[in-house]
């Protein structure tokens, strides 16, 4: 697509890096039918074209961002459906970014808007400050009406997201090394992440008992924490390099330590994955970081995408539950894994059924449900119509984000792939699918269980 | 007779023309006259004959593309595409041998100025979707070239495909260009006999919705099945449902027992091997089961499921002999001679149910008074009128032929 | 008597000449209009044969002027609209109407003044029977695909975007029927019916995305419309609405035409008779299999002498498809289908029935292909191959976009010609320093150049567009045509009097009169500009 900046906009990098981009994109309007926002409105301006056209005239003008821009751009779910469409590999994720960040320098937004936003960053990506939101959360519930009646629609989805009761506190918690048992095959960081810890503590839980017991050891580094990719994606760049910047330095150390390699990062969300792989993009202008953030990049691995490379071995337990697996837009846009979870779930014994309209966003994405609650609530009730009509017992997701999301409107338990796995071989009964169990039964043990075929990432 | 034209060249046509245009002098057009029993009678001053604008002016068999002259036989185009193995994809009705008048006279131009497609054209589309260019003069005395001969051609309106099924209307045309496809290998029918029409409807429909390529589908009721030529199937005094099928011939064998295996529930089935299925298909689409009669014929065109319904419906009014095509989206439907041609009743059913009805054969009179085209609603009758107008002003081609007053 | 004949002969040459659009453009323009068309258009035809180099406007084509008392009442005008649809079915700032500019050619860019996003036939009613009243230009647009510029807005007219319209209304499995709004997409119409086992046969490349109405508009085809048929082969009936607010309905859920064949008429009329808002099409039971097989060629000869072949000897496969060695390279890159990269042309022969059918036609269809020397022959190894295999073929066109802009062509030529042709193209890009890859349906000689150029360059995009001419022109000198499937649209409009007499277009304007009879739909498209300016004024006169 022809493009009209002048050299002085061009001597800017991140100008010239959009506009490599948008030479990119031939107009051709295929990645607007995959797009949920415009599968919903039939707007051009919710549509990928759209937005990369606004972004385009947005950045040739040099102008601040309209509000009319904003609107839109703000709309975007960054679920990166487009990316997967698009035939000439145009980097919207970047662009889309750089938009974001452009209009958070630029552009005017309500002071609701503002104060919900700052909320949001200074408390989700902590922890300890998180769970004592979502603590108070109940206290705000009679008064959701009330505040969608003043146009605090944002506040109200809030406080209706959070769960009713918290669950329990994980079991692993804080930095630490957990060994395997057996013969040792591999060695990994895992992120311990920020939400989710809070929102589901039995997702980290799964994931090292599941690692540990095929022969990973799992260490979750002292001072890593939130990867960032909340703030980054509320246009907050400069929050978000902070964030990555102290994920580095964490893991550099155990990298070093020792001088055992580790095999991989692994990341058991999604949506935060995808950012750990861009860090080498994130980073690449901070010289003290770039290299080591480039190496992380390249070590990170989604948990699926990990364990799809190992064989499990026959699962220990054996079910006829139906699972529904939904793929997390984050897993199967953002970082392309598509059938390596529906895979592992089939050989754990699972009967795998697809949802139609799997490349279409549930509306989670990250704050997006928080932000934008009315396409998002169109988005979950759409996705939660496709699941209801291949009837799962369970649904199976990738990512905390969805998972959170569709269980406000899901009949049945939703839980993370990896807590069905380590399910299957040997660990306890996923929260919520107690009522399950009894379809499941208790493989009985091989004498010698195979290990010999275990390789290195 | 009116003074009868024979041009030669579209110079000559277009001179006649611009002559009658002039003088506002109506003008009959023929192909042969073979189709001159149907629609509204024309009282032309003036007839044009395509007879003398003859012949094959390109055939690249590769490519699957004729083009002839509007006059050339009908019967010469078909020597010549069997002369390398292909054919006319839409099996183009011969209505002669139920007009009366003589069979396999017909001028391509003809077939196409009238789109009547026999029964393959449920598998290969209608006359209209074949006719891929054409050369005409138009009531204005214009020599106009549109489509052309490549298959795909998108270039300005799809006019040609426009002027199919016009009857002479907007425009003579001297030269038509159409896809032709390779003769199949071999060909099979497989038949069902005494079933009663909305279970025959149904068997069709359900083969028609099977993966096997159906290219033929009909059902005649016992009276009409009772002229059939073949002596076997006419001697039964059964209704007749038949399917073809035409491929290569594992492929038909293959088919025909995957058609059978889901049609069981119908009864048995009867075969008919390549020769037979030939003689059976070619007997249909002279018509020769619906001969020329007193009697009233219709030819009616709406949705399969609805078309039993429709003839019953039709049924309470006056005794129905009734030959269904195209899986039953085509009713030949013959009923006892009237003087209004029972307008009044099949045009209102045919409205209830949905569809087209034209009435094919009738006596001139009958015709002259009669709408013999289905009427148009008020907003395609505002299009028709200007479409008229579009290519001929003056009203002076075929006037009268498809509505009273156009 | 032949003194007689011949005087009267003189008089209708006469009268007919001067009934020729050109012939009654130059008298009037002489008289009345004063010259300026004429030098308007002579300066153009100057521009087409290169005589007269044209600045900037990186295009050779100019669009009509904006009417200027339109453009004075906009506000008035966007005000209406807002009261017809409500404020969320019209985009009127400037950012908004900026994003449809263009469609999928963006050589050409023009914000309209306005864009409506109707979600009914009735809204649709409503809002053309206001454009009427108020003589406010009307350019309807689907899901803005079109190659051609098709749906590209002029500043003084309102887009009428289908995007909203896209319900299934009726499956009707037993009588092999859909009816939709025409804002689905193209895809979208084969998934509602895929489950029971059938299919809407046109597949344009860009089905995913592209709408039933602009597949309606452009009578688009696909790769697998060498058995199938384009879209006006695959349509039962619709519903349109016309310029003024009257809907009509145009045939049904049955076969033929009880009078005219007005669908066939507005089939391929490129949003200029009516806006469809709906349609009933024919659904199609698929077969059980289809599987492709790639013949690799070391030269485009052998490659067309082994299509004729193949459809001579009397087999038609569901589609043939080529790709020369460029196309091929990008088409690989992108979806890793294991195409040969080492041959001068693929062709993508498939074919479809039961199992053992498959066999032997590829058997039948690789024993043709021998005779002709072929490098590769590869028959697909499972449906994930195929579907590999036809991702590469259908995205290659935007696989392309990965490596420059492109300038996508689509001239029909008779098979018999094609090495000569191809050759020719390459001589043509050569002239003009450019690079051009193939990629089209060899079945029925739809070629798909891809001119590659700069778009940032306006002396390269301007030779691109020349390049593209040429290889027009070529084509029609040939014996084929300007367009196979993508439309005229802006783009071909001026070369459109290359394939036709003032004559033949004298009879497709007359037909748009009566659709639209002051020429406000879809402004600019289709006609070279002064027959169009000529067109409304005849309509006009003849109205008066
Ligand atoms: C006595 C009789 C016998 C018939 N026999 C047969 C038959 O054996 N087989 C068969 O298929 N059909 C038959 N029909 C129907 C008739 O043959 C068909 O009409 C035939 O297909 C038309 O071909 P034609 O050349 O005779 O056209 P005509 O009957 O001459 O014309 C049919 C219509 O097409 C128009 N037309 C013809 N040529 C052109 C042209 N070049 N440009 C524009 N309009 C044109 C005419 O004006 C007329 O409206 C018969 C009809 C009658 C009355
Ligand atoms: C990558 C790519 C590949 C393509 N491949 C093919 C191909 O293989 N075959 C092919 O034929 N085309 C192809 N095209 C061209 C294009 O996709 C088709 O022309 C398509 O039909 C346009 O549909 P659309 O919905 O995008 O229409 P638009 O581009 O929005 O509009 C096209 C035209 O239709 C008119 N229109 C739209 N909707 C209506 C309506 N409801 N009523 C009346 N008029 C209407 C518009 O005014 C315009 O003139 C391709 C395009 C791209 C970008
Ligand atoms: S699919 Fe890619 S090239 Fe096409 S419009 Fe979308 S982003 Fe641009
Ligand atoms: S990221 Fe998702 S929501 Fe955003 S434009 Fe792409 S497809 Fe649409």
């Amino acid at each position: 697509m022809q493009t009209n900046f002048s050299q002085k906009q061009l001597s800017n990098e991140r100008i010239a890096e959009a506009e490599a981009i948008l030479r990119r994109c031939v107009h051709c309007g295929l990645c607007t039918a995959t797009c949920p926002t415009y599968v919903l409105t039939g707007d051009e301006r919710d549509s990928p074209r759209g937005r990369i056209y606004l972004i385009k005239d947005m950045l040739e003008d040099s102008a601040p961002a309209s509000p009319e821009v904003q609107h839109h751009v703000d709309r975007c779910l960054s679920c990166l459906s487009c990316m997967s469409t698009c035939p000439s590999g145009v980097d919207y994720m970047h662009l889309i970014d750089f938009a974001r960040e452009y209009i958070e320098q630029t552009g005017t937004r309500p002071w609701k808007e503002r104060a919900m936003r700052r909320l949001l960053s200074e408390v989700v990506p902590h922890p300890d400050r998180f769970r004592f939101a979502l603590k108070l959360a109940p206290l705000g519930r009679p008064w959701v009406k009330l505040l969608r009646r003043f146009g605090f629609d944002q506040a109200a989805a809030m406080i209706e997201l959070a769960p009713a009761v918290l669950p329990p506190s994980p079991k692993y918690e804080g930095p630490g090394v957990a060994a395997t048992e057996d013969e040792r095959r591999a060695r990994v960081i895992m992120l311990a992440g920020c939400a989710q810890q809070v929102l589901r503590p039995g997702i980290n839980d799964s994931t090292i008992r599941l690692l540990a017991r095929h022969g990973v050891d799992v260490i979750v580094s002292a001072g890593a924490g939130c990867c960032g990719a909340l703030t980054y994606h509320l246009g907050d760049e400069a929050g978000a390099i902070e964030f990555a910047k102290r994920n580095v330095d964490a893991w550099w150390k155990d990298i070093e330590n020792d001088g055992e390699p580790v095999d991989a990062i692994i990341v058991n969300a999604s949506g935060c994955g995808t950012t750990v792989k861009d860090y080498g993009h994130l980073l690449r202008n901070e010289p003290d970081y770039a290299d080591r953030a480039a190496r992380i990049s390249e070590l990170a691995r989604d948990v699926s995408e990990f364990i799809g490379k190992y064989d499990l071995g026959a699962p220990r337990r054996w079910s006829s539950l139906r699972v529904a697996y939904h793929s997390a837009c984050s897993l199967q846009h953002g970082q392309q894994i598509k059938e390596v979870p529906r895979e592992l779930l089939v050989k754990a014994g699972f009967s795998v059924v697809n949802i139609p309209e799997g490349h279409i966003c549930c509306g989670s994405a990250g704050t997006y449900n928080i932000m934008q609650p009315e396409i998002s609530s169109q988005l979950r009730d759409r996705k939660t119509k496709n699941i209801k009509r291949v009837k799962p017992d369970v649904v199976a997701a990738g990512n905390i984000g969805c998972i959170t999301q569709l269980s406000t409107s899901l009949d049945v338990p939703i839980v993370h792939t990896v807590e069905l796995l380590d399910w299957a071989f040997g660990g306890p009964v996923p929260l919520g699918l107690e009522d399950l169990s009894k379809f499941v039964s208790d493989v009985p043990e091989p004498s010698k269980r195979r290990v010999n075929d275990f390789i290195h990432a | 007779m009116s003074d009868l034209q024979r041009p030669g060249a579209d110079w000559e046509l277009q001179f006649v023309i611009a002559g009658c245009a002039e003088k506002r002098m109506p003008v009959e057009i023929v192909g042969s006259g073979s189709k001159r029993g149907i629609g509204r009678p024309v009282d032309g001053a003036v007839t044009i004959t395509t007879a003398s604008l003859r012949g094959i002016s390109l055939y690249e068999p590769n490519e699957l593309v004729m083009s002839a002259r509007a006059g050339t036989p009908l019967s010469q185009v078909e020597s010549e595409l069997a002369t390398r193995g292909q054919m006319l994809p839409f099996e183009p009705i011969d209505l002669g041998p139920a007009t009366g008048a003589a069979h396999g006279s017909q001028t391509i131009g003809g077939v196409f100025a009238t789109n009547m497609s026999g029964a393959r054209r449920i598998q290969c589309g209608a006359a209209r979707d074949h006719l891929i260019g054409v050369k005409g003069v138009n009531g204005r005395a214009e020599l106009f070239q549109l489509g052309g001969r490549v298959m795909k051609n998108v270039t300005g309106y799809d006019v040609t495909r426009g002027l199919a099924g016009s009857w002479g209307t907007l425009a003579v045309m001297t030269e038509v260009t159409f896809k032709v496809i390779p003769w199949p290998e071999t060909a099979a029918t497989v038949i069902y006999l005494g079933l009663p029409d909305d279970l025959a409807i149904e068997l069709l429909s359900t083969a028609l919705t099977l993966p096997v390529e159906v290219s033929g589908a009909i059902h005649l009721q016992a009276p009409v099945a009772a002229r059939l030529g073949h002596p076997g199937l006419r001697i039964m005094g059964k209704s007749v449902t038949a399917l073809r099928l035409e491929n290569f011939s594992s492929a038909v064998a293959g088919r025909k027992q995957h058609l059978k295996e889901m049609l069981k529930v119908y009864g048995k089935a009867l075969e008919l091997d390549h020769r037979e299925s030939l003689e059976f298909w070619g007997e249909l689409r002279r018509l020769s089961v619906m001969p020329n009669r007193p009697s009233l014929l219709w030819r009616i065109s709406t949705k399969p499921t609805t078309a039993p319904k429709l003839v019953a419906a039709i049924k309470r009014y006056m005794p129905v002999e009734v030959y269904y095509d195209w899986g039953g989206a085509l009713i030949w439907l013959e009923v006892p001679a009237a003087d209004d041609a029972s307008t009044a009743e099949i045009r209102r059913v045919t409205a209830i149910h949905g569809g087209h009805a034209t009435l094919i054969r009738a006596e001139p009179a009958v015709r002259a008074a009669v709408e013999v085209f289905q009427p148009l609603d008020p907003g395609l009758e505002r299009l028709t009128r200007g479409l008229k107008a579009a290519f001929d002003p003056a009203g002076i081609l075929n006037p009268g032929r498809m509505y009273a007053n156009l | 008597m032949p003194a007689n004949t011949c005087n009267r002969r003189m008089t209708v040459t006469i009268r007919y000449r001067l009934e020729h659009p050109i012939a009654v453009l130059l008298s009037k323009s002489m008289t009345a209009i004063g010259g300026a068309a004429i030098l308007n258009f002579c300066t153009r035809r100057a521009a087409h044969l290169n005589f007269l180099k044209l600045e900037p406007p990186m295009t050779l084509s100019r669009m009509p002027e904006p009417d200027r008392t339109v453009l004075d009442r906009s506000e008035a005008i966007i005000g209406e609209l807002v009261a017809l649809l409500g404020a969320d079915g019209i985009i009127s700032r400037e950012e908004g109407r900026r994003a449809f500019e263009a469609d999928a050619l963006t050589a050409y860019r023009q914000p309209p003044l306005a864009v409506a996003l109707p979600r009914t036939t009735e809204d649709v009613s409503k809002l053309l029977k206001y454009c009427r009243q108020a003589g406010v230009k009307v350019v309807p647009r689907g899901a803005g695909t079109s190659l051609c510029g098709g749906a590209t807005p002029t500043a003084d007219s309102i887009v009428i975007g289908t995007s909203r319209m896209n319900s299934v209304l009726e499956t009707d499995f037993v009588n092999r029927t859909i009816t939709v709004q025409t804002g689905i997409t193209n895809l979208a119409i084969t998934d509602a019916v895929s489950a029971e086992g059938f299919f809407y046969a046109p597949d344009p490349s860009s089905q995913l995305a592209c709408t039933l109405g602009g597949n309606l508009a452009m009578n688009s085809g696909g790769a697998h419309c060498l058995k199938y048929g384009v879209t006006t082969n695959n349509v039962l009936g619709l519903k349109m609405v016309l310029m003024d607010g009257e809907i009509v309905e145009i045939n049904g859920p049955y076969l033929d035409s009880g009078g005219y064949d007005f669908m066939a008429l507005v089939i391929g009329s490129e949003g200029q008779f009516g806006i469809i808002t709906e349609a009933t099409l024919k659904i199609i039971p698929r077969m059980p299999f289809a599987r492709p097989v790639m013949l690799g060629f070391s030269s485009c000869e052998a490659a067309g002498q082994c299509v004729a072949a193949i459809i001579g000897s009397g087999i038609i496969p569901v589609a043939i498809e080529y790709m020369d060695k460029p196309a091929i390279a990008v088409a690989e890159a992108f979806a890793k289908a294991g195409y040969p990269l080492d041959v001068e042309a693929l062709l993508i022969v498939e074919v479809e029935g039961f199992e053992d059918e498959i066999d032997r036609l590829l058997r039948a269809i690789t024993d043709i292909a021998r005779n002709f020397d072929p490098q590769v022959v590869e028959a697909s190894t499972s449906t994930e191959h195929s579907d590999r295999i036809w991702k590469g073929r259908k995205a290659a066109f935007g696989a392309m976009g990965r490596i420059s802009d492109y300038y996508c062509m689509d001239g029909t030529i008779p098979l018999a010609r094609l090495p000569e042709v191809l050759s020719r193209i390459g001589e043509i890009c050569a002239e003009k320093r450019l690079k051009v890859a193939n990629v089209f349906h060899a079945g029925d000689g739809n070629l798909h150049p891809l001119i590659l150029f700069n778009a940032n360059d306006p002396d390269e995009a301007i030779r691109a567009e020349q390049a593209g001419a040429e290889i027009l022109k070529l084509c029609v000198a040939v014996g084929g045509c300007l367009t196979g499937e993508h439309g005229v649209g802006i783009e071909k409009r001026d070369l459109m009097d290359i394939q036709f007499s003032p004559s033949d277009l004298a009879v497709q304007m007359r037909i748009k009169s009566i659709f639209d009879p002051h020429w406000l739909l879809n402004p600019g498209k289709v006609f070279p500009l002064p027959a169009q300016e000529l067109g409304e004024q005849s309509a006009a006169d003849e109205a008066a």
